[in-house]
């Protein structure tokens, strides 16, 4: 029997604002256990909360950002439940209202994943559970979180990874949150379930909660995929429940069953009125918009002829493409560009975080200085390599390592000169080269090379020793 | 409308409140009167409740909505001061086994 996974995510995302979504308090990540607090966010008797208006800003960002109609009357909803992560004993979400409804994802392959719904909902504090007590630590709690519901489109670990990786990319693009897995700004839900091959009802799901890396996303659907049908082919069925992935191990575990599913008796927040967002608000974000990652990446590929390794390669940063573009404006071919960047820029970054951060002392303009020397063959790719990696190092400009007159210096007839001195010197190699042996060329570019101090633009020199020697 | 003791106690649990057998038996006919009584709400306005919320909730304007300003939070001190805090924690008796 053939078995289709079928799977949906939840995915948590913490907002980038500067304050938590119902009081003033700060949002920075840490600090000292509960000193991010104020009455509002600790839930204190009397206290009323107020709407950032930021966060349905940013929301509904995301929302366009992922091609969602956005519910310009929309409003908050009450989900109780008692556990002292939340001082309420209830959170403020929303149920029947979200702020942004039915839009997509799309993947490489061109298939798209269905967001259901983005609501916008507080953060929980967090619990540090020792000995006999629990401590806890309000910091987190009441910072601003946006929920993003995909429909059950996910049919592969493989696809699960790259929806959640296009979802941090988009996101990042558009400045609404680092994504940091590691750090808890986003983490994912998952929803799994088997069907049979041609069946047209699916089959009992699981849940297995709070996933904090695509890896373990990756490994745990994997493993739940193989545990589900390994259930039914021995006769056995799915009982509904939700899970825990156990890091260690590589396994699900049972955290409660359908029988003890949490009730949260939803209902209006009466504290928050119902708010209308004016659509010039709506089309204001839309307009604020940057370009989206997919359509970078196919701007690149389709207008400016950068190969599409090379492109995937830079779309995934901003800040990269950014400073690439700024270059590209001021007049830096794009071919050359790109080529430093990945190939010499690439090597001082080695981490994914120090590529997105992308903090090298190398300013646009100093790197289109250098890019058009090369453009215009007066420096050579590797002196040119050689000179970006001391600026990225030393943070000085161009003219420091590159002299005027070392570029002046290399005219044609002086080319000329040294290629010709490079036949004079190796009679062996033009004697294999006239032979056919096409490679034996090389020796001569190495004469030249060095005579020049790398300075020679290699192509030119090709050029006029192949002239010679006919 | 009927209430059943099961639903009875799920409520009694999800509120964190502990009844007897006869407390049980007791409240499930007063639950009844309680939602009958709130029924008569539904008759007054002749079986159309769906669009109560729009006719009587009142909006709050893009404008009136917080501007994303920090305000200085309270010390730990003034968080914690009405429990023993330990290392600026609040202890509660511990939640998972």
């Amino acid at each position: 029997m053939k078995y289709r996974l079928v799977s949906g995510l939840e995915t948590h995302v913490e907002l980038a604002t500067a304050t938590k979504i119902f009081c003033g308090c700060t949002t920075a990540f840490g600090g000292s256990p509960n000193t991010h607090c104020c009455p509002v966010c600790t839930g204190q008797p009397g206290t009323l909360p107020v709407l950032n208006k930021k966060v349905v800003e940013y929301a509904i960002r995301a929302g366009l950002a992922t091609h969602c109609t956005i519910n310009t009357t929309t409003h908050l909803d009450r989900k109780n439940y008692c556990y002292p992560d939340l001082p309420k004993a209830y959170q403020i979400s929303q149920f029947d209202k979200p702020l942004c409804e039915n839009g997509y994802v799309e993947l490489e392959s061109g298939k798209r994943i269905g967001i259901t719904r983005i609501h916008i909902e507080e953060d929980a504090g967090k619990l540090v559970h020792e000995s006999g007590y629990t401590y806890i630590d309000y910091n987190r709690g009441g910072v601003p979180l946006i929920e993003i519901v995909s429909e059950p489109d996910i049919s592969s670990p493989e696809e699960a990874k790259e929806y959640v990786e296009k979802l941090q990319l988009i996101m990042r693009y558009i400045g609404v949150s680092d994504c940091k897995m590691q750090e808890g700004s986003m983490r994912c839900d998952v929803n799994i379930s088997v069907m049979e091959e041609g069946a047209t009802e699916f089959g009992t799901r699981t849940e297995i909660k709070n996933m904090n890396s695509i890896s373990y996303i990756e490994k745990a659907m994997a493993y739940e995929y193989e545990r589900q049908i390994e259930v039914i082919e021995g006769g056995g069925k799915i009982v509904q429940a939700t899970l825990r992935y156990d890091e260690h191990t590589g396994e699900t575990s049972v955290m409660r069953t359908k029988e003890d599913a949490q009730d949260y008796r939803y209902f209006p927040e009466p504290d928050i009125l119902t708010v209308v967002i004016p659509e010039e608000k709506v089309e204001e974000i839309r307009k604020g918009l940057p370009e989206l990652p997919t359509d970078k990446l196919h701007r690149y590929i389709d207008e400016l002829k950068i190969n599409p390794a090379t492109a995937k390669l830079l779309y995934k940063y901003k800040r990269v493409c950014d400073f690439a573009e700024r270059a590209f404006a001021l007049g830096a071919g794009v071919k050359n560009t790109v080529n430093l960047i990945v190939g010499t820029l690439y090597s001082k970054l080695e981490t994914e975080e120090d590529k997105e951060k992308f903090a090298l002392p190398v300013s646009a303009e100093e790197m289109a200085k250098l890019v058009k020397l090369v453009d215009e063959g007066k420096v050579n790719i590797t002196l040119a390599q050689k000179t970006l990696a001391k600026m990225a190092e030393e943070g000085k400009p161009v003219s420091e390592y590159i002299k005027p007159e070392d570029v002046a210096g290399m005219d044609d007839s002086e080319l000329t000169e040294i290629c010709k001195k490079a036949i004079e010197a190796n009679p062996n190699a033009v004697a294999d080269f006239k032979a056919g042996k096409d490679k034996a060329i090389f020796a001569l570019y190495g004469f030249v090379k060095k005579a020049t101090q790398g300075k020679a633009d290699i192509k030119k020199a090709d050029e006029i020793i192949r002239g010679l020697i006919k | 409308m009927s209430v059943s003791k099961q639903e009875i106690k799920t409520l009694a649990r999800l509120s964190r409140l502990e009844f007897s057998e006869e407390e049980i038996e007791k409240f499930a006919p007063e639950f009844e009167e309680i939602i009958d009584f709130a029924n008569r709400i539904n008759e007054q306005v002749a079986g159309d409740t769906g669009s109560i919320r729009e006719v009587v909730s009142r909006t709050v304007k893009w404008e009136d909505l917080r501007e994303d300003e920090v305000v200085e939070s309270l010390p730990n001190e003034k968080i914690t001061s009405n429990v023993q805090a330990e290392n600026g924690y609040f202890p509660v008796r511990r939640v998972v086994k």
